[in-house]
């Protein structure tokens, strides 16, 4: 076996033992090469776009970053075999978008199927893989808590709370947060289904504010409206953003 | 607020009743001929209705002297001073209305009692001052009942969820499917970490159901079970976990609902060690002053991680049982550093009997 076959494993995981184990399964097969391993989602985040592993195993439960957040901020939509003990959301997520799952403590049995499966999926002539994951990360099934942006080697994330709107700008969305406006690679349409519909609203084409920052509904014109934020900002209404607004406020 | 005043239908029912009341006062002086029917009702109709708003007073008078702490001859001899006292305003306030009311609007008093007329509506208004503060006492009564039914209601279902919470604690499907996954692992490399560790976790779950069964354990029983919860912890978080349990003997003999350390600990590693990069110590200190027992748990946190929301649900949780099990006598608190979290809980000190 030529060493371009070689699938480059990433291991994430908290837990040292958890870690260990997938190492000592990984032992009887000589196609997979541990490239690395992290134990918080931050790590994985960098790590996986330093070393573009052909396969990641990847806890959800995880400090500061969700294994789905891991995805959702790397773009990674292929080669992924999630293990979690326990968390009834994301393995009904699973299940919906058939995406491959390690259930702790599994079987070496059960491991080597989903390395199996992973190696078929990741040959020249596999078709393509990754809806159901792009699927999966897009629609979650909880409304949004907190907004991940990743910004070159970093990444900020912003409390849902402290976001006052979000501006479409050209394929890039501005979410103003705390006097900062931070740029994310995303649609606009795409977000508001991620947020809670109480607290966010689509006032305008190009606008979504937060119910909670809002102040006052301001009149510059006849049939025009602008919306006045907490921090003085002021947002464009629509026609159709001003009948919403009005049957919620 | 007066309950009254508060409700516009009673109120009502009230004033009927008062205006009542002016009608039988008028009536005594009509059949004991101290005055014609015209000025009696003139006379007695507005002072009934401007008494009948010093009346709700004696509500007050009731609730000074609740039931469970009445004592007959001290509440009689309040009743009674008080309505004297009432009575007299009563006086006061008829001769008033009688000279000035009916000299503004008739030119001539409403009616000239004499004093034996004056006498007698003096006693009415004893008597109706004594009638109204027993009426308000059977309002009182009545009230207080109908509390303590709400209160028994309401701590019936938070003690019901108290117990599925501490359920849920019990097999908690996080912690034991990940340990069942640590010993999987260490069964490779250390088979006999692995065996300790499953004596823990079965040590660990069968004290829970054990101490779960009781109301109350001693706080060296539940310093056990975190021994083992403990352990199983340091297994899976390695040289991130430390943990300085001081707890004092005396402290270790006093009585406290099962499961009140235990979760703290859970959370402390949850929301606090599993976040920090390089994990670090919690501090459990326990000791009894003043009376009371004291227990804090000071953990590190992650300076970077949200605000402590999540710790909240389980934090309001255990405050709601200690509130049903120990009223105001418990106190929780709890407080977030850029780098740390301390909870502190005091509670009664109550011992085994013998202990």
């Amino acid at each position: 076996m030529t060493s371009s076959q070689r699938l480059r494993a990433l291991i994430v995981d908290d837990e040292d033992l958890a870690r260990r184990l997938v190492r000592e399964y990984l032992q009887g097969h000589d196609d997979i090469e541990i490239v690395g391993e992290c134990d918080n989602g931050l790590d994985a985040v960098k790590q996986i776009g330093a070393l573009s592993p052909d396969l990641v195993f990847l806890d959800i439960q995880m400090p500061r970053l969700t294994g789905l957040e891991v995805l959702e901020l790397t773009g990674r939509r292929a080669g992924v075999i999630f293990t979690t003990a326990y968390d009834e959301h994301a393995i009904k997520a699973f299940e919906l978008h058939a995406v491959d799952y390690l259930l702790k403590p599994f079987s070496k049995a059960r491991f080597d199927d989903a390395l199996a499966r992973a190696r078929t999926l990741h040959a020249p002539a596999a078709p393509a893989a990754g809806a159901g994951l792009d699927a999966l990360v897009a629609r979650r099934t909880a409304p949004l808590e907190r907004i991940l942006i990743r910004d070159r080697e970093q990444v900020h994330v912003v409390a849902i709370d402290q976001v006052e709107c979000i501006e479409a700008q050209g394929d890039y969305l501005a979410i103003h947060a705390e006097g900062k406006c931070h740029l994310k690679p995303q649609r606009i349409s795409e977000i508001e289904e991620q947020l809670d519909a109480t607290r966010f609203l689509r006032v305008h084409r190009s606008f979504i504010i937060s119910l909670a920052h809002l102040q006052a509904i301001e009149r510059p014109g006849p049939d025009r409206h602008a919306a006045r934020l907490r921090s003085g900002k002021r947002v464009p209404i629509s026609r159709s953003g001003y009948e919403k607004l009005r049957t919620l406020v | 607020m007066h309950p009254i005043l508060a409700d516009p239908r009673r109120l009502l029912w009230y004033e009927l009743a008062w205006l009542a009341a002016g009608v039988g006062i008028a009536a005594l002086l009509r059949l004991s001929g101290q005055a014609e029917w015209s000025g009696a009702l003139e006379f007695a109709l507005p002072i009934c209705l401007v008494w009948s708003f010093v009346a709700v007073s004696s509500y007050y008078v009731c609730r000074s002297l609740p039931w469970s702490q009445r004592r007959w001859p001290v509440a009689l001899g309040l009743f009674g001073g008080v309505s004297m006292l009432a009575a007299l305003g009563w006086l006061g306030l008829g001769e008033a209305w009688d000279s000035l009311g009916g000299l503004l609007l008739r030119g001539r008093p409403f009616v000239a009692l004499s004093s034996a007329g004056w006498m007698m509506y003096f006693a009415a208004g004893f008597a109706l001052y004594l009638l109204s503060l027993l009426a308000h006492d059977v309002l009182v009564a009545f009230e207080s009942v109908q509390a303590a039914a709400r209160r028994e209601a309401e701590s019936r279902v938070l003690a019901r969820d108290a117990e599925l919470q501490m359920l849920r604690t019990q097999i908690n499907p996080h912690f034991l499917f990940n340990s069942l996954n640590s010993i999987s692992a260490l069964t490779g490399f250390d088979p006999a970490a692995a065996r300790e560790m499953t004596v823990d976790l079965a040590q660990f779950f069968r004290r829970t159901l054990a101490l779960a069964e009781r109301e109350r354990i001693t706080l060296g029983e539940e310093v056990a079970l975190c021994g083992h919860f403990l352990a199983i912890e340091k297994r899976r978080f390695g040289a991130k976990l430390q943990a300085d349990l001081r707890v004092s003997a005396e402290a270790a003999a006093c009585l406290l609902p099962p499961m009140t350390l235990q979760p703290l600990l859970e959370n402390a590693i949850k929301h606090g060690i599993r976040q920090v990069d390089g994990g670090g110590t919690i501090a459990v200190d326990a000791l009894v002053r003043d009376g009371a027992l004291h227990i804090a748990v000071v953990n590190p946190v992650s300076a970077d991680d949200a605000p402590a929301n999540a710790h909240g649900v389980g934090l309001k949780n255990i405050r709601e049982r200690l509130a049903v099990l120990y009223g105001p006598r418990a106190h929780i608190a709890w407080q977030r550093s850029p780098a740390q979290f301390t909870i502190e809980i005091h509670l009664p000190v109550d011992k085994e009997s013998g202990a």
